[in-house]
């Protein structure tokens, strides 16, 4: 038997909630950008269940874009953290507070 | 030579010599004492020049334009002018002459032939002047060459005070003065000295007893008339050349010619004010003077108190009259000051006539030409003071008796104060050690002495004067008959009343006899004196000051407190709260993100 659409949007949910989580509680700038990918594949993954359930494409196409801007957008996040690190020597974030008052 | 241009040149000499003096002889006091002389020579030669050629004009350039306003400035040569300009030239000439001598030795020569340059070029244009804003503008800087030239021995506190309250003083009279020439403009549409005199046409009554009322104001402050008249006697810190020049014969006679020259605009109503004013004036500064002990207060409250004959005389309404006695006064006035700067030349800068005495065989020019310039002030029959004098009393005589009596009597007290101060200046044994040993200065100071000691003795018989004041003088009036026969009796009599009182009164022992033998009557006349300086001080003490105390007070909590540093801190304060979000963790900001979101979610539900 195929799962449900709940069991599929309560995947999706719990997804976005650990990558939620991990933006909030975890120090390393990769990790943290690992989780801001893991919230982008949960709602993928609602958009494909809601799309399969519903019978139409609209949901796919969204997927399509999602997947293409993220993948930019890694390349581009990843260069920016190697720089980073090259000028400040470390990605933890609770180091990098030069915005700080 | 045009005398147009010749006029243009007289006023403007004195200003290319104040200029050099300042831009290029500023160490040089010699050369700039040698360019400012020869400055006033040329305004003297000019002035008589001018007023001998006989030509009378009007000119007037436009000098600025708003709109429909135009501002012009120009000449008005008339035989009153013409009289005045003389005057000026003449007395201003003595009087640079004599400087040559007074400062000599003085550290600052250049600054002080500068300030007397630039004194020549204002009233030169006060007397030219063809409009009343004109006259303004020069009415300003006699108002600020006064000021400079008491304020010369700037090291002492006294002079710059009394340079600041001769300043502030006369600003209040020109504040008047400044009011009158705009009420007089906004309702005659001109304040052209011309087109006034064709009569104040159109004119409200209301306006036309404002007008000459406060442009009095002016006269007020300027010719040291009650209530203003305090500054002129602390005016004598400055030099003694700038006290006969500016403070006695020119300067503070402006007031009087001003008067004179806004001649058709004062109504009777407006007279009789003026003819009180100058009489309270005259009798109150005769008073004061009785009490000096300083040689050169004793001459200043004397020239308030002939400024106030001069004044009487126009609120009679005889512009002939108090130009006459203006003139006479100006020659014996300033004789009397440059005299009393020689005596305290001879007495190394003594001013104290108690401290004087037995000048003269010390000083026998300075005594013998004080001695003319005394009994022309005090009347003495065939001298200058006599006959303008005596035309005063006339008029008075003729038109109101209670001015006459007034008058009179402060006849009797300046012939009483004037004896007081050549018996004890000049006579008896001398009474120190500057004293003993005082002689005659050089002949630059001798020479203007004599030659106005010789004016004083012919400057009274204006009929044999060329025919060139012929507009002024015609006005004199002359009493004939009874009248005439009563008015001499008085005047001759008040004199001898006057002169002989003091002559017998006084010893020359180095004491005042009314203070030793009176002292109740010396007490009010000293307590007199000082009650106006007393009153002003009260007011600013406790009025001014009080509300400037108010003024400070709203000024520093309400405005700077509250306002500005209220509007300053609040936005500080808020800076501080919102600067406590910034905690450079990446983990606040997704907490800040998240509730906006939940704040938006809220709203899209509604919840909000």
């Amino acid at each position: 038997m195929t799962p449900s659409l709940e069991a599929y949007v309560l995947l999706s949910a719990a997804l976005f909630a650990v990558g939620f989580l991990g933006v909030l509680v975890r120090r390393n700038t990769l990790v943290i950008y690992m989780c801001l990918e893991l919230m982008l594949v949960a709602a993928t993954l609602a958009l494909v269940a809601f799309s399969r359930f519903n019978g139409t494409e609209d949901g796919d196409v969204f997927v399509f874009f999602i997947l293409t801007v993220a993948a930019a957008e890694v390349a581009v996040g990843l260069a920016i953290i190697v720089a980073l690190f090259r000028a400040r020597g470390t990605v933890e974030v609770d180091r990098l507070d030069s915005l700080r008052h | 030579m045009t005398p147009t241009t010749t006029a243009a040149c007289v006023l403007l000499a004195p200003l290319a010599s104040a200029a050099v003096i300042t831009l290029f002889l500023g160490r040089r006091g010699s050369a700039a004492a040698a360019v400012s002389v020869a400055a006033a020579a040329f305004v003297a030669a000019g002035a008589l020049a001018l007023a001998f050629g006989g030509a009378r004009f009007t000119a007037a350039w436009e000098w600025l334009r708003f709109g429909s306003f135009s501002f012009a400035m120009g000449f008005k040569f008339d035989d009153l002018a013409a009289l005045m300009l003389a005057v000026v030239g003449v007395v201003g000439l003595c009087v640079h002459v004599f400087s040559l001598g007074y400062m000599r030795d003085d550290g600052a020569k250049a600054r002080y032939f500068g300030g007397l340059s630039i004194f020549m070029f204002s009233m030169a244009g006060i007397v030219l002047a063809d409009n009343l804003f004109m006259m303004f503008i020069f009415w300003e800087l006699v108002g600020f060459s006064s000021y400079f030239l008491i304020n010369h021995w700037r090291e002492r506190l006294s002079a710059s005070d009394a340079a600041k309250k001769a300043f502030v003083v006369n600003r209040v009279g020109d504040f008047g003065f400044l009011l009158g020439i705009i009420v007089c403009y906004w309702s005659n549409g001109t304040v052209s000295l011309a087109a006034l005199g064709g009569g104040p046409a159109g004119a409200h009554a209301v306006y036309s007893r404002l007008i000459p009322l406060l442009l009095f104001c002016g006269a007020v402050g300027k010719s040291a008339q009650l209530p203003l008249q305090v500054w002129l006697p602390d005016a004598m810190e400055g030099p003694t050349p700038v006290s006969a020049l500016i403070h006695a014969a020119t300067m503070v006679a402006a007031g009087v010619y001003m008067l004179c020259r806004i001649d058709v605009l004062v109504v009777p109503q407006a007279r009789a004010v003026i003819a009180w004013v100058g009489t309270l004036t005259a009798l109150y500064a005769a008073l004061c003077a009785v009490t000096q002990r300083d040689i050169k207060k004793v001459l200043a409250y004397s020239t308030v108190s002939q400024l106030g004959y001069m004044v009487a005389a126009f609120g009679l309404g005889s512009v002939g009259a108090a130009m006459f006695h203006l003139t006479t006064h100006a020659y014996f006035k300033a004789l009397l000051f440059l005299g009393a700067g020689s005596a305290i030349l001879g007495c190394h800068h003594e001013q104290d006539i108690f401290r004087m005495g037995g000048l003269r065989s010390r000083m026998p020019v300075t005594f013998w030409t004080f001695t003319v310039a005394v009994a022309a002030i005090v009347g003495m029959p065939g001298l200058a003071g006599f006959f303008s004098k005596d035309a005063i009393l006339v008029l008075a005589f003729e038109s109101n008796r209670a001015v006459f009596a007034v008058l009179a009597f402060t006849a009797i007290l300046t012939a009483f104060y004037m004896l007081r101060l050549w018996k004890i200046a000049f006579l008896g044994a001398p009474r120190s050690e500057a004293a003993e040993h005082a002689r005659d200065p050089g002949i630059a100071v001798t020479a203007p002495l004599v030659l106005l000691a010789a004016l004083c003795l012919v400057g009274g018989y204006w009929r044999a004067y060329p025919r060139a004041f012929e507009g002024v003088f015609a006005t004199i009036p002359e009493a004939h008959g009874p009248a005439h026969a009563v008015v001499l009796a008085v005047s001759i009599l008040v004199l001898v009343v006057g002169a002989g009182t003091a002559l017998a009164f006084y010893a020359t022992d180095g004491s005042d006899s009314l203070e030793r033998r009176s002292g109740a009557v010396f007490g009010f006349l000293a307590a007199l004196r000082a009650s106006f300086d007393k009153a002003y001080d009260a007011y600013v003490a406790k009025v001014q000051q009080r509300a400037a105390m108010v003024l400070n007070f709203i000024d520093i909590v309400g405005l700077s407190g509250v306002v500005v540093r209220g509007l300053a801190g609040a936005a500080e304060f808020a800076g501080v709260g919102i600067r406590a979000l910034h905690t450079g963790r990446l983990s606040t900001y997704v907490y800040w993100f998240l509730g906006g979101v939940v704040v938006l979610w809220a709203y899209a539900a509604g919840l909000l």
